[in-house]
């Protein structure tokens, strides 16, 4: 072995594992007081963000209230009565889980829907979002959410080159409207 | 060396991307818009330049036997707390980009400077290395989002308010150009392109060199 002797010093094990000890303890800190810092704004920013995707969904509604025993449903209230429901809908698409609001009538018709997460290619699947496609959601009935390739008024027209996508973000939304339609048949009686 | 020299060799001569070829991943990854690509840019910007500066603030601290294991941590406490700034004050950018962001950490170029400039030089001069490092590939970042938007999707800037529809709406892009392959297609012309302009300037230097030896000579029979 041939260390010469400050090699020796600086190399002994205690000595590296407390240098990278301490580098991890005083990052530990300043994340730490960081997080404390920003926490509460990002939380509110949070609440906001989705107060607004749901004020972005149903645009008449004056407030919405969390529904009992279904965890991220809301009623979307006017005047006190039911205008739509604002649900959650998952769907797993060509890069991963698609998340998404979806807005549905009491009548369990569509309105909109909004996605909130998603990975899919840049270009191709996340044309979704736009108007042309996402317009083609109002007022449809579950049965009519379908995804064909040709233009239509009935069903669903698949995004060129993302007929995988389309085809997610539609079942997801379908979902969703049966949910709330199930629902909203129990909420009558 | 002064300041802009430091700067300048960032951009140019050593180019992260089209010269050093180091850090392609974010180049494949997140140039598919001009937005994006930039965003990234600006945030390895930063990231790279408090990188450096903390190094070599600290370096004579820093045992050699643990230095990659140290500068790791000091880069992933400087992007967690941009995360934690943007995820605060600027939700729509972390929108964008959050996914991403989190792969700054593991960045070849930013631990390279790490290691090759801010442990041997001093604050100042650190800054404008990781300035220019930071520069040359937020540059490189935004030819190549460039390109690739506006020959796959037909648009520069989507996703802000100063969108631009450059060729018409009907305008169906080759579809290689948005996925990962054209990415790739795009960076090794890119390279290939600077590595032309390099040897021009190669040429030129050796030529006017030449020609002053030449008129050296002369003077020297005259």
């Amino acid at each position: 072995m041939a260390h010469d002797a400050h090699d020796d010093k600086n190399s002994s094990v205690f000595k590296i594992t407390l240098n990278l000890a301490i580098t991890c303890f005083i990052s530990g800190i300043i994340i730490a007081s960081a997080f404390a810092i920003t926490e509460p704004v990002a939380a509110e920013q949070r609440v906001k963000a989705k107060n607004d995707a749901m004020k972005e969904l149903v645009k008449e509604a004056e407030t919405f209230k969390a529904i009992e025993g279904k965890e991220g449903w809301y009623a979307a209230l006017k005047g006190g009565k039911v205008i739509a429901y604002v649900v959650p809908a998952n769907s797993k698409g060509y890069g991963g889980n698609i998340e998404m609001l979806a807005a549905v009538t009491p009548e369990g018709k569509t309105m909109d829907f909004k996605v909130l997460k998603h990975n899919e290619t840049p270009g191709l699947g996340d044309k979704m979002v736009e108007p042309k496609f996402r317009n083609q959601f109002a007022n449809k009935d579950p049965k009519d959410l379908e995804v064909v390739k040709v233009p239509t008024d009935k069903n669903i027209q698949a995004l060129t080159g993302a007929t995988i996508t389309s085809r997610a973000v539609t079942k997801g939304v379908k979902e969703a409207v049966e949910a709330v339609a199930a629902y909203s048949a129990t909420q009558k009686k | 060396m002064n300041y802009w020299d430091i700067f300048k060799k960032g951009i140019f001569e050593m180019n992260p991307i089209f010269r050093l070829a180091l850090s392609l991943c974010p180049a494949l990854a997140v140039t598919s818009t001009v937005f994006n690509a930039l965003g990234m840019g600006l945030c390895v910007m930063v990231v790279i330049t408090a990188n450096n500066m903390v190094v070599s603030l600290v370096k004579n601290f820093v045992n050699p036997k643990v230095r990659v294991p140290v500068f790791i941590t000091i880069i992933a406490t400087i992007v967690t707390l941009i995360i934690l700034i943007l995820e605060a004050y600027f939700p729509s950018v972390y929108k964008e980009l959050g996914l991403y962001l989190e792969l700054v950490v593991v960045f070849a170029i930013i631990l390279a400077r790490a290691e090759v400039f801010a442990m041997k030089n001093g604050v100042i001069a650190s800054a404008f290395d990781g300035l220019g490092m930071g520069a040359g590939f937020a540059v490189a970042m935004l030819f190549i989002g460039a390109f690739r938007e506006l020959f796959g999707t037909g648009t520069i800037l989507s996703g802000t308010s100063m969108a631009l529809q450059v060729f018409p709406q009907s305008y169906n892009g080759p579809m290689i150009i948005i996925l990962a392959p054209g990415a790739f297609m795009v960076i090794g012309l890119m390279i290939g392109m600077f590595n032309v302009i390099g040897e021009y300037q190669d040429k030129q230097a050796a030529k006017s060199k030449a020609a002053s030896q030449l008129t050296g000579q002369r003077s020297e029979a005259v």
